[in-house]
């Protein structure tokens, strides 16, 4: 008889994920052992400390990384490299906001207990397992546990029909997204040998394939699932309901959690793994990017209500990041990772106020409701000024500054065709934000109560708004840390 | 003090200023006295510079600067020479006298900081030795006079503003992606890390056709800030909505914007395609000239008049910086500074007048020089100035371009010379329309210019004269800035 | 002699300045005496520098400081001190002080009185630069002072709107002249890399025959302008709005002679270009004449004078274009004495008659204000060329070297001479002969007060003796002598004395002949339709014409471009732009129907959509 062998495992890498999982079960075990509900306070407390935990086992990673060098780990199936970890303290970083956020809305909805905490935490612990797999099938797992997570807290508002309606079109879509994700990883695996990503990429530099249409095949199909996760148009239609009917707080997740998961795993599969490819990717790259700037921008002016503005944006901000990706060069992935790293606290500051002021049962989202925010909360409609500008790309805002490294790198990568397209769909989109900003300063709905700012949120507000302006004063700290960003192994 | 420290603090203390007023929001009266202390302080600093500026070969000096981020070769960088100097003067000057001329007590605080802001960034746009952060201060210029605008802009300042923000937003992202391709350019050409540094990126030698779409992207840029025809049509619509002191620095201050980015960037950065680009460039200028005295002439009311009059005298600007002659330019760099001070004169009178009778439409303006003469007199200097009449300052500005344009460029030259009457022709007309023939009934009774009011036209009108009579002190200074721009242009053209 | 030049200049500046610090307090009176005396004193300098100038010998250049150097352009501010300028400041302070006394007479009870002496002030001091500069670019400086001068004095009644427009209009002619002068100074510059006189006048074998004579027609635009000559004549009759006074020193006696004396002053460029010259001449000639027909039939008395004035000038620029400069500015001087005198004696007239301008109204005069009718008629001899007045001699010598150097011309100036005697002979005979046509609703005419006749008896004196500046037997000892320090003559003319006797008595015929026939037809008439055709009395419709060709055209222009070209196209691109993306995405919206399956099945388009392309890819 043969015995297992259990895989050497550097428990370092896993632990940001152990932290999450942990504190999910952790809680889990709480709520079944308590005899009445779990008071918010507490479920929060263990979340954002867990998060916190989360957060601080990547710097640990980043020095392990800089000194000893990335690794992989559990038999190459999980990867710790400077790229892994930036994205996880991103993760982990935004999963705090969103878990401060959250924890006020919790309040005004009367929702106590653990159960948004858990599943708050196991979405991430598969976020963060999808910056790190170095394996397609564990991109699959982590994949599954953000998006079955992400169903449950989007439908979360049971009192509220839209919630439950968009968390069905999302698991509908979302299901077919995996699907067409675990063929494109079967016939990678068929057309390589392995479904290793490390394995892949140095199985590709040694032969040249003969008959690469099972390979292209594959890696298509993997990058339409992660297209569909990254709300790449034509794979975005998704977006806009959910945004607008999932509780605000969980909308949040989208643009900062689950991209930081899904954009990791597309650029460690498609550029680490399939980059002897990119040539053949480019193009629909390309396409993906063109139309998402474009057709994100175009929608997001027509838009009345602040999340579906938001959702199409995010799409159009999407466009910028693919451009990155796109390059398929060590500088691009850099400055998509730091896209990624100034927009999510940004959005999710954003969030925070749309939270506020959409109120209990999410009821008031159209932009109207703005209209004099300024004048009624003067320093809430300042920051949400400041968010709303450093999403449009005023310079001395980190969203001028993520702009620029990724048109820098495009451009450095030889192609300014699609930087023109981003800076023109930027163009369009300024009319959107500007249009929302000024209506916060008009002398308008002077009458209504100025809104309750509880300590969560502004603590969040407050945080995101020194972080837009100070980075985007002086982003040197963010880009020497992205420009370390790197995979274990790019061709 | 140290002279290396003069630049920061330049950036430094209008944003202060703003910070300390809106700090004192609550008291009356506060913010406004500490945004004049502060403006003063800013144009005394300016002088100070002056003072210690050495005319250098390069002509730059009080250089210095900081790397913000070498991954994306974003850098804080200030030097200044003659032009820039002579910029950040008009910049202090305007902001002050914006403030003292057209005070508006609607929430204050915020009103004088954005303005305050607002001369923060021009300086910055002036003294940037960088050509990203020159592109960030740009841009930034865009948040302060939007904010300005709709919050205390006229009627439908709004939409106004909206297309004032997205045609220069638009306008210059083509320059982003242009700079971005120069300064990668210069990466592979001479290796090292990306940088955006002035000197570094003029020694790229790009091809002509990548050249002259450099230029294509930039001239778009700063031809809409200017304006050059035809990419003027924002300015009307903004100068005519905007509150009256965000009017006079958009007049005063950002169509020198445009002209300084085409002459520092358009011509000094890309010397070596000049020549292809000139007649194309000539031409818009010309026609920016006539155009802008045909439309002066059916001008709606005097503030969309001086919007058209500003696109004719940004038209001769044009036509000296692009000229190559060493004359021609001297006189565009004097001629933004001189447009600055008239049309920060003559918005302010218009101001005052819109103090008296709220609309300054040219349809029923008549015979005012009855009621008030004085106004009417300080109407007629700025008037006089801007027509080039010889002893006040723009004379020299207009003569020295057009007789440097006529040296290397002859037609152009003479067709703009036309301007010269059609400049008379328009603003005689306007003239005669608001001050002249009998005084309407309702307005026989306006009061004339206070004496306050006139304590704050007083130094401008001095300013107008005083150049117009001794212009070298200022001549001399920009001079061997401007011979170094010209020097390195294509030979083959006789400066 | 430099102190007092720059005395000259400085002293009606500092008129001005203290009339502008101080004329809203002051009294009338004393305004007004400040304003005279500041010019009078200007005039006392004036004779001083020319005393001794006469001593001294030589013209003497004046650097005060560098006004501004740009590039190879160096430009003093500096006078030149020679017989030409010193012949121009002492005609100009001279009458300047008159016609400054006579205002504070005319002028009394005006509204802006201390403007008016403001306005003349400073008239006189950029006059003085005007012919004191060293330099074409501080000549322009004057040249343009007078110009907005004028047309602050022209519109002086600005609630009148006809008074606005013919100060606009003034202005704007003269905005067109000044093209001229810009151009000549930009070829100059371009050739000689200089500006100033002398060293033009050193440099201009470097100028080309085609560039000289493109200079020479430029300053002749220049001069068309200023001078009120073809084709840009027509502003002068209006400026008539003026008050008076300044017709008579603007509009007559100073500014309205700039051109002339600039064409003068670039004498030895004029030297370079025959063809040049020959348009001066032929312009000149035609001014003269066409002038002097319109001013046959016109019935406002100030209107006549304005043409009258037109004429003259025609005839100096004529001079100027045979290369007679001395004779050209002996017309001027004395023209310069006579016209003011002559508007100053109507202004004396409209004075007595409360404003009455119009000829219809006036006759009988002569017994009411006798003084004024007594110097008027010196004028009216001296301007119609009979002998011993200025006129004669004056006229006469452009003529008699005319018939030499220009027989067509010659005959051309005979008539106009003809027709000018008859057309002041009208004037006069219907001004104060005749029976009164006058209302006396303002009471009785009355002589006016002294300080306006004081000035009226001073220039009588001058219209009188004024030919003795330069006699045609003692030319050695004269004008022409004095000025041939500051000019290039071209190729002297000599006449024996007997054909100069004659010619001097073809010019009286002609005199005679006009005064003898305007007296027939007009002692017992106030107006002949049959001998005021309206062709004449509307100026050849010259306006009219050009305000079909130019006026409207341009206006149309100005009316496209402000609604179709900048609201519809240029604008319209842009805005079309903007409302053009957002229906697109309206368009596009449609697609974001909210259905699941729709979704799934654009799912399934870009996947198949990249299937596809992989496909092709593979091959």
């Amino acid at each position: 008889m043969t015995t297992l062998h259990a895989p050497a495992i550097n428990y370092l890498a896993i632990l940001p994920f152990l932290f999450l999982t942990g504190a999910a079960l952790f809680l889990l075990f709480l709520t079944a052992l308590t005899k009445n509900r779990l008071s918010t306070k507490v479920s929060s407390t263990v979340a954002v400390s867990a998060a916190l935990a989360g957060f601080v086992a990547t710097f640990f990673q980043w020095f392990e990384i800089n000194h000893h060098g990335a690794i992989t780990t559990a038999s190459h199936a999980i990867a710790m490299d400077g790229f892994s970890a930036v994205m996880t303290a991103s993760i982990c970083s935004s999963l705090v906001f969103a878990l401060l956020i959250a924890h006020d809305w919790q309040g005004r909805e009367r929702f106590n207990g653990a159960e948004y905490q858990m599943l708050a935490l196991l979405a991430t612990s598969g976020s963060v397992l999808m910056t790190q797999a170095n394996d397609l099938v564990l991109v699959f797992l982590g994949l599954e546990i953000l998006s079955i997570a992400l169903y449950c807290l989007i439908a979360f508002n049971r009192r509220r029909l839209k919630s439950s309606e968009s968390s069905m079109k999302y698991f509908l879509l979302g299901g077919f997204a995996a699907a067409i994700f675990i063929y494109g990883a079967a016939l990678t695996y068929g057309a390589t040998g392995t479904t290793n990503v490390l394995g892949i990429s140095y199985f590709l530099a040694a032969n040249h394939l003969l008959h690469p249409g099972l390979l292209f095949a594959g890696g298509g199909l993997m990058m339409v699932a992660f297209a569909f996760k990254v709300q790449a148009v034509p794979f975005h239609f998704w977006s806009p309901d959910v945004y607008e009917g999932a509780p605000t707080p969980v909308t949040g997740f989208h643009a900062s959690i689950v991209w930081g998961g899904a954009y990791a795993a597309m650029m460690r599969v498609m550029i680490g793994g399939l980059g002897t490819q990119i040539d053949t990717w480019r193009p629909i790259f390309f396409g993906l990017i063109v139309l998402s700037c474009l057709v994100g921008a175009a929608f997001a002016i027509l838009q009345g209500n602040a999340k579906r503005l938001l959702a199409y944006s995010s799409v159009s901000h999407s466009g910028f990041i693919l451009l990155g990706v796109w390059t398929g060069t060590a500088a691009g992935l850099s400055a998509s990772a730091f896209y990624v790293l100034t927009y999510a606290p940004v959005v999710l500051g954003s969030f925070a106020i749309v939270a506020l002021v959409g109120g209990v049962g999410d009821a008031n989202h159209e932009l109207e409701k703005y209209r004099g925010l300024a004048r009624r909360n003067p320093w809430i409609g300042a920051s949400l000024a400041v968010l709303l500008l450093s999403q449009l790309g005023v310079p001395l805002t980190v969203g001028f500054v993520g702009k620029f490294s990724v048109l820098s790198a495009t451009i450095n990568a030889g192609d300014v065709y699609g930087a023109i397209v981003a800076i023109v769909s930027a163009c369009i989109a300024a009319f959107a934000y500007l249009r929302w900003t000024t209506g916060l300063f008009a002398d308008e709905n002077l009458d209504t109560p100025p809104l309750v700012v509880p300590w969560a949120s502004r603590v969040v507000i407050t945080l995101s708004v020194i972080y837009a302006i100070v980075f985007g004063i002086d982003p040197g700290l963010l880009t020497s840390i992205a420009s370390h960003a790197s995979l274990i192994f790019q061709p | 003090m140290h002279a290396s420290l003069l630049l920061p603090a330049l950036l430094l203390v209008p944003v202060l200023g703003a910070v300390a007023a809106m700090a004192n929001r609550a008291k009356d009266g506060a913010a406004y006295a500490i945004a004049v202390t502060t403006a003063s302080i800013e144009l005394v600093l300016s002088f100070v510079t002056a003072g210690f500026y050495k005319n250098t070969t390069t002509g730059f000096d009080f250089s210095s600067s900081h790397v913000l981020s070498s991954f994306l070769g974003l850098r804080y960088s200030v030097a200044l020479d003659g032009i820039s100097l002579l910029m950040v003067i008009l910049s202090s000057i305007t902001v002050l006298f914006a403030l003292l001329g057209a005070r508006d007590r609607r929430r204050e605080a915020a009103y004088v900081s954005w303005q305050l802001l607002l001369l923060a960034v021009t300086v910055g746009c002036f003294v940037a030795h960088d050509l990203l952060e020159f592109f960030v201060f740009f841009e930034l210029i865009l948040i302060p006079c939007y904010f300005m605008m709709t919050q205390w802009g006229g009627a439908n300042a709004k939409a106004a503003a909206m297309k004032f923000f997205l045609y220069t937003f638009t306008g210059s992202a083509g320059m982003l992606i242009g700079s971005i391709y120069l300064a990668v350019q210069h990466q592979h050409e001479f290796g090292g890390a990306i940088t955006f540094d002035y000197t570094a990126l003029q020694q790229v030698s790009t091809s002509a056709t990548v050249g002259v779409w450099l230029f294509v992207a930039f001239a778009i840029a700063f031809g809409v800030k200017s304006p050059i025809w035809p990419l003027h049509t924002w300015s009307p619509s903004t100068y005519a909505a905007a509150p009256t002191a965000a009017g006079i620095e958009l007049s005063a201050l950002l169509s020198k914007l445009g002209a300084y980015g085409l002459l520092r960037f358009g011509v000094a950065l890309l010397p070596t395609i000049q020549h292809d680009v000139r007649p194309v460039m000539l031409t818009l200028a010309v026609i920016s000239i006539l155009y802008g005295s045909f439309v002066a002439c059916t001008a709606k009311d005097l503030r969309r008049f001086i919007a058209y009059s500003s696109l004719a005298q940004m038209g001769f600007v044009t036509l000296g910086i692009m000229s190559g002659s060493t004359i021609g330019t001297e006189g565009a760099v004097l001629l933004m500074f001189n447009h600055g001070v008239i049309t920060l004169g003559v918005f302010t009178v218009v101001g005052y007048l819109e103090r008296r009778r709220q609309n300054v439409a040219l349809g029923d303006l008549r015979g005012l020089q009855g009621p008030m003469p004085v106004l009417a007199g300080l109407f007629t200097v700025f008037m006089l100035a801007t027509m080039g009449l010889p002893g006040l300052n723009g004379f020299i500005s207009e003569y020295l371009i057009l007789i440097g344009a006529f040296t290397t460029h002859t037609w152009w030259a003479l067709a703009g010379t036309v301007g010269v009457v059609g400049s008379a022709v328009y603003w005689l007309w306007a003239y005669q329309r608001a001050f002249h023939g009998p005084v309407a009934s309702a307005d026989a009774g306006l009061s004339d210019v206070s004496q306050r009011e006139r304590l704050v036209l007083w130094p401008i009108v001095a300013i107008v004269v005083a150049l117009g009579v001794f212009p070298s002190p200022v001549l001399n200074r920009i001079a061997p800035s401007v011979q170094h721009i010209t020097a390195s242009e294509t030979p083959g053209v006789t400066k | 002699m430099g102190h007092a030049a720059v005395l000259i200049l400085v002293l009606p500046l500092l008129g001005f300045f203290a009339v502008l610090l101080n004329g809203s307090s002051l009294k009338e009176r004393a305004t007004g005496a400040i304003a005279t005396l500041a010019v009078a004193a200007s005039f006392v300098a004036t004779v001083v520098a020319f005393v001794l100038y006469l001593r001294h010998e030589g013209p003497v250049t004046i650097n005060l400081f560098t006004w501004f150097n740009a590039g190879a352009l160096h430009v003093p501010a500096g006078l030149l001190v020679d017989p030409l300028s010193l012949t121009m400041c002492l005609f100009v302070t001279g009458i300047s002080a008159l016609i400054h006394l006579y205002s504070m007479g005319y002028m009394a009870g005006e509204k802006d009185y201390a403007k008016f002496f403001l306005y003349l002030n400073l008239f006189v001091f950029s006059m003085l630069l005007l012919v004191l500069a060293n330099n074409l670019v501080l000549t322009f400086v004057g040249w343009e002072g007078v110009g907005v001068c004028s047309y602050w004095l022209v519109s002086y009644y600005f609630d009148k709107e006809t008074a606005a427009s013919a100060g606009k209009k003034a202005f704007i002619y003269n905005r067109v002249g000044d093209l001229g002068l810009l151009a000549a100074m930009f070829i100059l510059f371009t050739h000689l890399h200089t500006l100033t006189y002398t060293t033009i006048f050193q440099s201009t074998s470097l100028l080309s025959p085609t560039d000289a004579t493109l200079v020479v027609l430029a300053l002749l635009l220049a001069a068309a302008g200023k001078s009120a000559q073809i084709p840009l004549f027509n502003w002068l009759p209006d400026a008539m709005e003026g008050p008076t006074p300044v017709s008579a020193l603007i509009h007559a006696a100073t500014m309205v002679t700039a051109g002339v004396y600039l064409l003068v002053r670039m004498s030895p460029v004029l030297a370079l270009s025959a063809d040049g010259r020959h348009v001066i001449a032929i312009i000149g000639g035609a001014t003269a004449f066409v002038a002097a027909t319109i001013a046959t039939s016109q019935k406002d008395i100030k209107k006549v004078l304005a043409f009258s004035t037109v004429s003259q000038i025609g005839y100096m620029v004529l001079a100027v274009g045979v290369g007679d400069y001395t004779a050209a500015i002996f017309l001027m001087v004395a023209h310069a004495f006579f016209k003011a005198l002559l508007f100053l004696g109507s202004g004396s007239v409209i004075h007595a008659l409360h404003g009455e301008q119009d000829l219809r109204k006036m006759g009988g005069l002569a017994k009411m204000i006798p003084l004024t009718m007594i110097t008027f008629l010196i004028g009216w001899l001296s301007i119609s060329g009979v002998p011993p007045f200025s006129g004669f001699w004056a006229k006469g010598a452009i003529l008699t070297n005319l018939y030499t150097t220009n027989r067509p011309l010659y005959v051309l100036g005979v008539l106009t001479a003809v027709l000018t005697a008859y057309y002041m002979t009208r004037l006069f005979v219907l001004t104060f002969r005749g029976q009164a046509r006058f209302s006396t609703e303002h009471g009785q005419p009355h002589e006016s007060p002294l300080v306006m006749t004081l000035p009226l008896v001073i220039l009588a004196v001058l219209a009188t003796l004024g030919g003795a500046l330069d006699l045609p037997w003692r030319h050695a000892h004269s004008l022409s002598n004095f000025l041939g320090a500051s000019i290039v003559p071209v190729g002297a003319v000599h006449q024996s004395s007997g054909l100069q006797l004659s010619l001097s008595i073809v010019d009286l015929v002609a005199a005679v002949v006009g005064i003898a026939a305007a007296w027939s037809l007009w002692r017992n008439h106030s107006e002949r339709p049959s001998l005021e055709p309206a062709f004449l009395e509307q100026v050849w419709h010259w306006d009219g014409a050009y305000d079909a060709t130019i006026g409207r055209p341009l206006t149309a222009v100005a009316g496209v471009a402000g609604t179709l070209v900048e609201d519809q196209i240029i604008d319209g691109a842009v805005m079309g732009i903007a409302s053009g993306v957002v229906s697109a995405s309206k368009e596009v919206r449609k697609i974001q129907t909210g259905y699941v399956r729709h979704y799934a099945l654009a799912m399934f388009l870009g996947l198949g959509l990249i299937v596809v392309y992989l496909v092709a890819r593979v091959g």
